[in-house]
């Protein structure tokens, strides 16, 4: 009890109130360094596989000798029909899947994104399972064109053998689905899409055969040329739409069919070569959290992620000495161990991190460090909510006992209570009413706003999108300005609603990006890291005099109330200051981190920009919502506020 | 190739048994009867049929008629008996029409329905509780789990295929239970063997071992038990008809027992295009089989076929046993020690033979190509139904009927028995109907946009679901115009299953059982839809089942929930506890603080105890 009050007297002391900014600051970097701590053998995990019912390489497999023939011949067949249409195509492969005695079919899709028309047409064959009765089914796809738009002659040529192959097994348990889309993103989208009656049948065909519900897909993506190719590692590529990740179980799977039974390296995220030392680890990881963060495909596995099937993509790599029959064997055990499973796979993570094939760490570990970030949001809402309550005149914090009252020659009240009678500040005892309508309005207005470039930026078509982009650029840097001069003409906000407005705001940003890292932990982190400077800003602005009528008690938005006292004391340094702030901050604005983004990965702007179009419109990812409507907002508030700051308004 | 239906092929064996029914009363007749498919499948139906008199039956004086089931029978009051058992698909589009008119196969799992005698509707539901778990026992199926909820009373889908009669139909009620998900094995094949005269150790039944039963691409068991009573009067019988078919994949069914992996070919072996450029000597490009397989009894079914049983008729069609449905062309070689009457029926395209008891009996088919192929008589109905949509709330159902005929349109009865878990809303059904223009199996979705107006739904029966007693019952009559599809679909919602309900395989999925489809003869279609013209001849189709996922928790969830909430609770019960109870003042408000407290405290002890000492000291003086 006694602590309790203890605490309790602490809460008008101004050392409380100069913490926040701190413990935020704290709470990024521990939440950062956390994530530097997961590479450590302590903190992550042996991968394993979970699911009992998956056996994993333990069947014997008989894909070779003569079967490489037919391989061969359709890998020339493959490269035959390089050059010709679409319709030859899928009329070519229709034939090869029909004469190994399956059931074939073809989708044609097109989708409409970022200006440009993307169409294709599926191919697609089933293989009836002996014991099956359509309850269940496993998907193999080889993409014509891989993510590189490079054709995928090997891929599609195994899939082709492994077809007939498989036709001969009687121990099919459920329904195995050959599909070659035309492309690697739009074509498994149409198609999974379709499967789950999900599709616009005004540009997406509806799919003439079915089967049971999807269990699993494995994609394949081996693109040499007639001639073959050895190679010398898979490369197992996880990532699905929005940072949806795989069971683990069907990726240990693919890694210990792979490097157990048949000797094939596996490798993650490009690190082609991997000594699983600490800074590769970490490395591997943050790609891997750049990937998921994206929320872009990765390969055609990507679009059934979302549908709740577990879908990877195994990639060949490097010069080595494994051939295809290497890679087949390897399709072929992994199938005969999802052909084992009784159940949907739900045994092992599906929230994980990834730092080498064989480790991982599971959410349990990782999500504090997403939280903490986020936290760090709300603690600075919380400080600017308990500030703006505060009283602008400043009270003496403490109280006095009778005696000591006439030392003071303050206004005080007389409080008697319980027969004991004291006298408090009359500062104290005054309630400070919050005028909360203005920033309310104002942090919805500012969310409101993000509709716009969210709308500008998935309809704008490719050509103009890097003007579009410039555009949206300069008024992100002007609007905040000029939104705080309109803004204080209009309104003419107090100090206080200034530090309700940044309350308000990262109290949603806070809120938003907790929520987001239960689902895409990876992009929670980056808007939460790249976010900030949000937070502390609102300690850092420093307010000039204005309305206020005491220049020394005026606590606009900022807890730092020492550098407030020092900057008060000369406007102009302050609004110097208060400029300097806005250019750095200009700097962490999305847009300009995009642009900073583009540049050290060479890439243009207008590209990844048509990019992101169209995986909002294929693919549905909500990356761009996220910036649009989280992120931009935050930043655009705290803008005004340091510019209203700036401006001395 | 010679394309013209042969539909009397197809119903050639139901006739079969219905003519022969009477012809003694109590007699025993076996069948089998092969034809080969295309894409090297071999259909195989067996067929054992015996009868009892009914009044040797009501005597319990069983001879062909096994004893077990007919006790069975008597105790469940059961009149009427079908039982499936079915594995796999058939594949109508290479396959054609299915064998017996459909009338012998069931859904996927386990099919039960029976016409059981009771007064009331609660008697018939005890009855039939009994009736499935003695099957239960007698057939190593899981039939004891079809309960309230799996059971439904079919109102348009099915008829007694016996005679019985006005006054006892009255109290015959009909059941109807599935069990989708129940994996038929060898144990179901044990028993069902077990019920033939011969036990499988002569006869026809000799040849059906369960590892290439089971190996089939399609495979259904069939018990079918029916009173039949002759015109003329004289006494009714009991008959009971066994029925076994399999479509075997004839590559893979000759592949030694002791060595069934698919190994790949020899290099030498393989058949390659020469014609392609790139064709040599590591490039196969591989030809299709134009040449019929060769195969043999002995290396399909894996063991000979051991003469007849001794106990068939002797004479007639019936004696024929082994019946094999080719092109006149196809050369047909038997083996066997004695003599045999081979007679040929059917425009030649059927060769039967009779055999004697206790030799070895064989049929081998070289390798041959052949300039035509067997015709096959087409399905007049292809059905496909799969869930749309994802998720973990709601779902829908798309059940997709296309009517390949050009002339004539079909009237069918489409039942649905969905399990009380998955509740339709059916304000959602919608039967939209679409005229394809190519009425191929491989564009049952391509329908050109031109919707019927007329409601193909003539009449509809629908029992709605009540959570944990009863399944959800829908019965629809359509009518299909020739030459289009019909798309039926609703929405359903998914329940929420308590804890202890889930199986312990509750990530798979919940089965759905297989729609039943039931064919009414075209004869009827023009007359109006009232009960009667529902008679008739009608031929049966079955979709395949469906998984529906369910909402489903992870199982070692409550425990972490339990811990979880547990601290909750404990974190928030007591510090608001504290808070409610406790005064807040400021420090240096309350009386004594800190060390002063203690000494205060102290002192304030010290002064009891003194005055106490002194007020004891001043009574005493």
């Amino acid at each position: 009890m006694s602590l309790l009050s203890a605490l309790l007297a602490l809460r008008r002391d101004p050392r409380i109130l100069r913490l926040p900014p701190y413990v935020s600051a704290l709470c990024i970097l521990i939440g950062v360094g956390w994530l530097l701590l997961l590479p450590l053998n302590e903190y992550s995990r042996q991968t394993y596989v979970s699911e009992n019912a998956i056996l994993p390489g333990q069947v014997h497999t008989y894909f070779g000798g003569s079967e490489h023939n037919i391989f061969r011949a359709y890998r020339h067949e493959v490269a035959g029909l390089a050059e010709s249409s679409e319709e030859e195509r899928v009329g070519k492969l229709g034939d090869i899947f029909r004469s190994s005695g399956l059931k074939v079919a073809a989708q044609k899709y097109e989708y409409t994104a970022a200006g440009r028309n993307t169409t294709g047409k599926n191919v697609y064959a089933i293989l009836q399972g002996p014991r099956a009765d359509a309850t269940e089914a496993v998907v193999l796809i080889a993409a014509w064109r891989n993510m590189d738009g490079v054709l995928n002659q090997s891929g599609v040529a195994l899939v082709l053998t492994l077809a007939r192959y498989f036709k001969r097994w009687s121990v099919w348990s459920k329904d195995i689905i050959f599909l070659i889309p035309s492309d690697s993103t739009a074509g498994p989208q149409a198609w999974v899409d379709a499967y789950h009656s999900g599709h616009d049948p005004e540009t997406i065909e509806s799919l003439p055969l079915k089967s049971g519900a999807l269990q699993a897909a494995v994609a394949v993506d081996y693109p040499a040329g007639p001639w073959g190719h050895r190679f010398d590692k898979l490369h197992i590529i996880y990532d699905g739409i929005n940072g949806q990740l795989p069971n683990l179980d069907l990726f240990n799977t693919a890694v210990s069919i792979a490097s157990g039974q048949m000797g094939i390296g596996c490798t993650i995220q490009r690190m082609w070569n991997h000594r699983d030392t600490y800074s590769e680890r970490l490395q591997t990881m943050l790609r891997g959290m750049l990937s998921a963060g994206l929320g872009h495909a990765t390969g055609p596995h990507s679009s059934f992620i979302p549908y709740h099937v577990d879908a990877i993509t195994l990639q060949t790599v490097g010069d080595g000495w494994h051939d295809e029959m290497s890679l087949g064997r390897t399709v072929e055990s992994l199938f005969r161990s999802l052909n084992n499973l009784l159940e949907h796979l739900h045994q092992s993570f599906f929230l994980y991190l990834l730092m080498h094939a064989n480790r991982f760490v599971s959410i349990g570990t990782y999500l504090p460090s997403a939280m903490l970030v986020a936290v760090s949001f709300t603690i600075a809402s919380i400080a600017l909510w308990v500030q703006s309550g505060q009283p602008t005149e400043k009270a003496t914090v403490g109280v006095w006992h009778s005696d000591e009252a006439d030392a003071k020659e303050q206004d005080v009240t007389v409080v008697e209570q319980d027969g004991m009678t004291a006298l408090i500040s009359t500062a104290e005892l005054k309630v400070v009413e919050r005028h909360m309508l203005l920033p309310i309005a104002f942090v919805s207005a500012a969310h409101f706003l993000g509709l716009l470039p969210l709308y500008v930026f998935t309809r704008a078509s490719a050509t103009t999108l890097t003007t579009t982009f410039y555009a949206f650029a300069t008024s992100t840097a002007l609007l905040p300005a000029l939104s705080a001069v309109a803004l204080s003409r209009l309104f003419a906000p107090t100090s206080q609603q200034w530090a309700l407005t940044a309350c308000f705001s990262l109290l949603l940003l806070g809120l938003f990006l907790s929520a987001l890292a239960t689902l895409n932990f990876s992009l929670a982190i980056l808007v939460g890291v790249l976010g900030s400077p949000l937070c502390l800003v609102p300690a850092l602005i420093t307010s000039t005099p204005s309305r206020t009528s005491v220049p020394s008690t005026s606590v606009a938005a900022g807890a730092d109330t020492s550098s407030s006292h020092r900057t008060t004391s000369t406007g102009i340094g302050g609004s110097v200051a208060n400029v300097t702030l806005y250019v750095l901050l200009l700097a962490a604005s999305p847009p300009a981190l995009l642009l900073a983004a583009c540049h050290y990965w060479n890439a243009n702007v207008g590209a990844v920009l048509a990019a992101a179009g169209t995986a909002w419109h294929v693919q549905g990812a909500w990356t761009g919502v996220v910036v649009c409507l989280v992120w931009w907002p935050a930043w655009f508030v705290a803008a005004v506020g340091v510019a209203a700051g700036g401006l001395g308004l | 190739m010679l394309v013209f239906l042969l539909l009397p092929l197809s119903l050639l064996l139901v006739s079969w048994a219905e003519a022969s029914a009477a012809s003694s009363v109590s007699d025993y007749h076996e069948r089998l009867l092969l034809r080969p498919l295309p894409q090297s499948a071999l259909l195989a139906s067996f067929n054992f049929r015996s009868n009892a008199s009914s009044s040797s039956f009501e005597q319990q004086n069983f001879r062909y008629f096994p004893r077990s089931l007919g006790q069975i029978l008597q105790h469940a009051h059961t009149k009427e008996l079908h039982l499936r058992f079915s594995l796999g698909r058939w594949d109508a589009e290479n396959w054609g029409a299915r064998p017996w008119g459909r009338a012998r196969e069931g859904g996927t799992g386990v099919e039960l329905w029976a016409w059981v005698e009771a007064d009331t509707e609660e008697a018939a539901n005890a009855r039939w509780l009994t009736l499935t778990n003695a099957l239960s026992g007698l057939f190593c199926a899981s039939l004891n789990f079809i309960d309230s909820t799996r059971t439904i009373r079919p109102v348009m889908t099915f008829e007694p295929e016996g005679t019985h009669s006005n006054a006892s139909m009255r109290n015959l009620h009909l059941l109807h239970g599935t069990l989708p998900h129940e994996v038929v094995c060898t144990e179901n094949l044990t028993p069902f063997l077990k019920l033939l005269p011969c036990k499988g150790k002569a006869g026809i039944s000799s040849l059906l071992d369960g590892h290439k039963l089971f190996d089939a691409n399609w495979q259904t068991m069939a018990v079918d038990v029916k009173p039949v009573c002759p015109e003329d009067g004289t006494e009714c019988i009991l008959q009971i008809e066994q029925t076994v078919d399999m479509v075997l994949d004839i590559e893979r069914s000759k592949r030694p027992r002791d060595n069934p992996m698919p190994r790949p070919i020899p290099t030498e072996d393989l058949v390659c295009d020469n014609s392609k450029p790139y064709h040599g000597g590591d490039s196969c490009f591989p030809l299709d089989r134009t040449s019929e397989m060769s195969w043999s009894l002995n290396k399909v079914f894996g063991r000979p076929l051991k003469g007849s049983c001794p106990l068939t008729t002797e004479d007639g069609r019936d004696s024929e046993t082994v019946c094999i449905n080719v092109p006149h062309e196809r050369e047909v070689q038997e083996r066997t020690a004695a003599d045999l009457v081979k007679k040929e029926h059917e425009d030649g395209y059927l060769r039967c033979y009779k055999i004697s008891p206790n030799l070895d009996f064989d049929l081998i088919l070289p390798e041959q190509y052949l300039s035509s192929n067997l015709p096959l008589s087409h399905p007049s109905l292809h059905a496909f139904r799969s869930i749309t949509g994802h998720g973990q709330e709601r779902g829908g159902v798309r059940a997709i009927l296309t009517n390949p005929s050009l002339t004539s349109p079909v009237r069918f009865v489409y039942l649905e028995s969905l399990p009380w878990f998955m509740k339709p809303y059916l304000h959602t059904l919608r039967a939209t109907i679409s005229s394809s223009t190519a009425p191929l199996p491989d564009q049952y979705l391509e329908p050109q946009q031109a919707p019927n107006t007329a409601d193909p739904i003539k009449q509809m029966y629908y029992r709605p679901a009540v959570d944990r007693h009863r399944g959800t019952h829908l019965e629809l009559l359509l009518e299909l115009p020739p030459a289009s599809t019909l798309t039926l679909t609703y929405d359903f919602e998914k329940s929420l299953l308590r804890y202890t309900e889930y199986p312990p395989d509750a990530n798979r999925g919940f089965d759905v059982a297989p729609a039943v489809i039931r064919l009414l003869s075209s004869s009827s279609s023009s007359s109006s839809s009232n009960g009667s013209s529902l008679l008739g001849a009608s031929e049966y189709l079955r979709t395949t089942s469906l998984l529906l996922p369910l909402p489903t928790p992870d199982f070692s969830m409550p425990y972490n929930v339990i811990i979880l909430t547990s601290t909750v609770m404990a974190l928030a019960f007591g510090s608001i506890f504290n808070i409610l109870v406790r005064r807040f003042v400021a420090a240096d408000e309350a009386p004594g603080y800190g060390l002063v407290s203690l000494k205060g405290r102290i002192w304030a002890l010290a002064q009891r105890l003194k005055a106490r000492l002194r007020g004891k000291g001043a009574k005493d003086e």
